[in-house]
């Protein structure tokens, strides 16, 4: 799952980077500004978060 | 070349006034000493009218007597009106036997120029070196008295760490190829940037000169002044990361931690947006507005620092008794609001040299701007003071104070970026949002995501460093000149509101570096750092506090300290 969220957030910050040659678009751009951070925050936040809560102290007593 | 090219109008103004005078003095002056290009001169050009009459001749002694200095009879009578201090008197003359030319004035001109910008960088540099008491004083003020040793020590000693890893090579890394820095005299030896091309554009990655402050012409008086001012905002960016590991986090791990995001994590960043990088390079190369523009460091600074704090954050866990089995939150409240809000007017002092600083001028390229620079940030931690009380007020019926504290941090956090664009409108509605947005922020964190962010960083930093590098894509209004193009492009910063999309597109391509790389970068490092040394202490020595197993010594040995199990009620009890 680790590698996973890492790939994930990796991936949603090359989206935008690819697309800045695939488009001239400034509207195209954009949305794939957006689509890319949403990728890495659900990489982040989802994924590895859920990895570290999983075992987190708390649940542990 | 580029330097003069640069050089400001009112540079030129005065230039062009003294070669009036100077040539009014020559006028007037007895033929008898003829200039010596005229000596050289061949005799059919002296025949006829020269159409480069109006050159000047540089090296011409002046009559300085026109310029009436006060004599020294008037000089030993003082002068307690101002007047007569500063004269054509202390101009230097290079050859005193020869007398004043009017190279020499020249020269001075720029020199002063050099010289009123050199001082207000310094002096901007020292502001921001005081933030860390600022950031001391708070993370200390919201720990529990038990780790306040511990704590402070970290605040003190991430100093230290970051500044020699910047020596030995953050410095290089960061500014090492963006040379010629004109505001600071050009420093020309700065100018190695490694680059790769990508889709046949060059994408700068990092620098390659100034290694330990002596490698590729960095053993240069304007490196130096770069070192000191880029030194104090790394520091900043470090120590943010303290704020949400606290009362947990091993002194080792956090050690090695600093290190290294003081010599990599940081300096990359910094390079792509300020050291000529690609992100720098996104309106040259692709049309994106002016390129990913930060002006002082929503994102290089702040955003590194709360995303790096919730990478450690995450891996680290929340303290012992912070949530409950079921996982609702308790406070853990700190030991001193008096420390938080002293420590946040510390801040608010220091951020004016953070943001008024980073024109790295006070003369010339459009530097008196920095009195609204100035303006924006008192007046969006003021907003963002007003948002973050007013939504605990209307959510909670108090006005909290450790939130008004955070407040005021998240506005001058989100005006740090379009600080140097903007106006006074844009910076008071920037602060307000990011005011609201800390709370919001601070909650999500602490009840949905469970990271345990013992200040609030994450959310001052991480989240409204982000909204600051997304403010100026919206509110830059075009109508700042720094010496009349930024990151290569000419003309303003402008944002969406004011007509231009594509710097928006610019900004959140930040915004995606920021979260993608630098995020998964400080994982990854803080990940082997975890495998090595282990970045949580044992919860024995969380429960009985940090300042005697990890620093030795109590912070307030004669303070009698209540047992954990009265502050933190449920891990034991269950709900």
């Amino acid at each position: 799952m680790r590698i996973l969220g890492i790939l994930l957030a990796l991936a949603g910050w090359l989206l935008p980077l690819a697309a800045l040659s695939m488009t001239q678009s400034t509207g195209a751009r954009f949305g794939a500004c957006v689509l890319g951070i949403i990728i890495s925050l659900v990489g982040i936040l989802g994924v590895l978060n859920g990895f570290h809560q999983a075992d987190a102290i708390w649940k542990k007593g | 070349m580029k330097f003069w090219e640069r050089t400001n109008r009112y540079l030129w103004m005065s230039v062009a006034m003294l070669l009036v005078c100077g040539l009014a003095a020559f006028a007037q002056a007895p033929a008898a000493a003829p200039p010596a290009q005229a000596v050289a001169a061949p005799t059919s050009a002296q025949a006829t009218p020269a159409p480069a009459a109006a050159a000047p001749a540089m090296d011409v002694p002046l009559d300085i007597k026109a310029a009436a200095p006060p004599s020294a009879d008037d000089l030993a009578k003082g002068d307690p009106g101002g007047t007569k201090t500063g004269t054509v008197s202390d101009v230097v003359a290079a050859d005193t036997k020869k007398g004043l030319t009017l190279a020499d004035v020249v020269n001075q001109a720029g020199q002063n120029r050099i010289a009123i910008n050199f001082v207000w960088t310094l002096i901007a540099g020292f502001l921001v070196m005081f933030m860390q008491a600022g950031f001391a004083l708070v993370e200390t003020g919201l720990t529990r008295a038990k780790n306040a040793n511990h704590t402070m020590m970290m605040n003190f000693m991430v100093y230290g760490f970051g500044l020699f890893a910047f020596w030995v090579c953050g410095f290089a890394i960061q500014m090492g190829g963006g040379a010629p820095y004109s505001t600071l005299g050009g420093i020309t030896g700065l100018n190695g940037e490694y680059s790769i091309s990508v889709f046949g554009k060059p994408f700068g990655l990092w620098g390659t000169h100034g290694f330990f402050l002596s490698h590729g012409g960095a053993y240069d008086v304007g490196a130096m002044v770069m070192f000191l001012f880029q030194m104090v905002f790394m520091d900043t960016a470090l120590t943010i990361v303290t704020g949400t590991c606290a009362e947990r986090w091993k002194f080792a791990a956090f050690a090695v931690s600093s290190v290294f995001m003081g010599a990599i994590t940081y300096p990359l960043y910094a390079n792509w947006a300020w050291g000529g990088g690609w992100l720098a390079q996104l309106g040259s190369n692709y049309g994106l507005g002016h390129g990913y523009a930060d002006f002082a460091g929503s994102g290089v600074v702040h955003s590194v620092g709360g995303l790096t704090a919730l990478a450690i954050g995450m891996q680290i866990g929340p303290r012992i008794g912070k949530y409950t089995r079921s996982g609702k939150a308790n406070a853990l409240p700190g030991h001193d609001i008096v420390l938080v809000l002293t420590g946040c007017f510390i801040l608010a002092f220091g951020w004016f040299g953070f943001n008024p600083g980073s024109t790295l001028a006070a003369s010339g390229n459009g530097a008196l701007r920095i009195a609204s620079i100035a303006v924006n940030t008192m007046l969006a931690g003021c907003t963002g003071s007003f948002g973050a009380i007013l939504y605990m007020w209307m959510r909670y019926g108090k006005p909290d104070a450790s939130m008004a504290g955070n407040g005021l941090l998240a506005g001058l956090v989100a005006i740090t970026a379009p600080s140097g664009f903007v106006s006074t409108i844009g910076a008071a509605i920037i602060g307000l949002v990011a005011g609201v947005l800390v709370a919001v922020s601070v909650e999500f964190f602490d009840r949905v995501a469970r990271v345990d962010d013992c200040v609030g960083a994450i959310s001052v930093h991480g989240t409204c460093g982000l909204w600051g590098v997304i403010s100026v894509g919206l509110f830059a209004d075009g109508t700042s000149n720094y010496g009349g193009s930024w990151n290569g492009v000419n003309g303003s910063v402008t944002g969406l509101f004011y007509g231009d999309a594509s710097q928006l597109v610019a900004q959140f391509i930040g915004v995606g570096t920021l979260v993608g790389f630098v995020f998964t970068l400080s994982y990854v490092a803080g990940w082997i750092i975890d495998g090595i040394i282990g970045h949580r202490v044992s919860a024995s020595d969380e429960l009985a506090g940090l300042d005697i197993p990890e620093m030795g010594a109590l912070c307030y040995p004669d303070f009698v300290l209540k047992p954990e199990r009265e502050i933190v009620p449920a891990m034991a009890a269950g709900d």
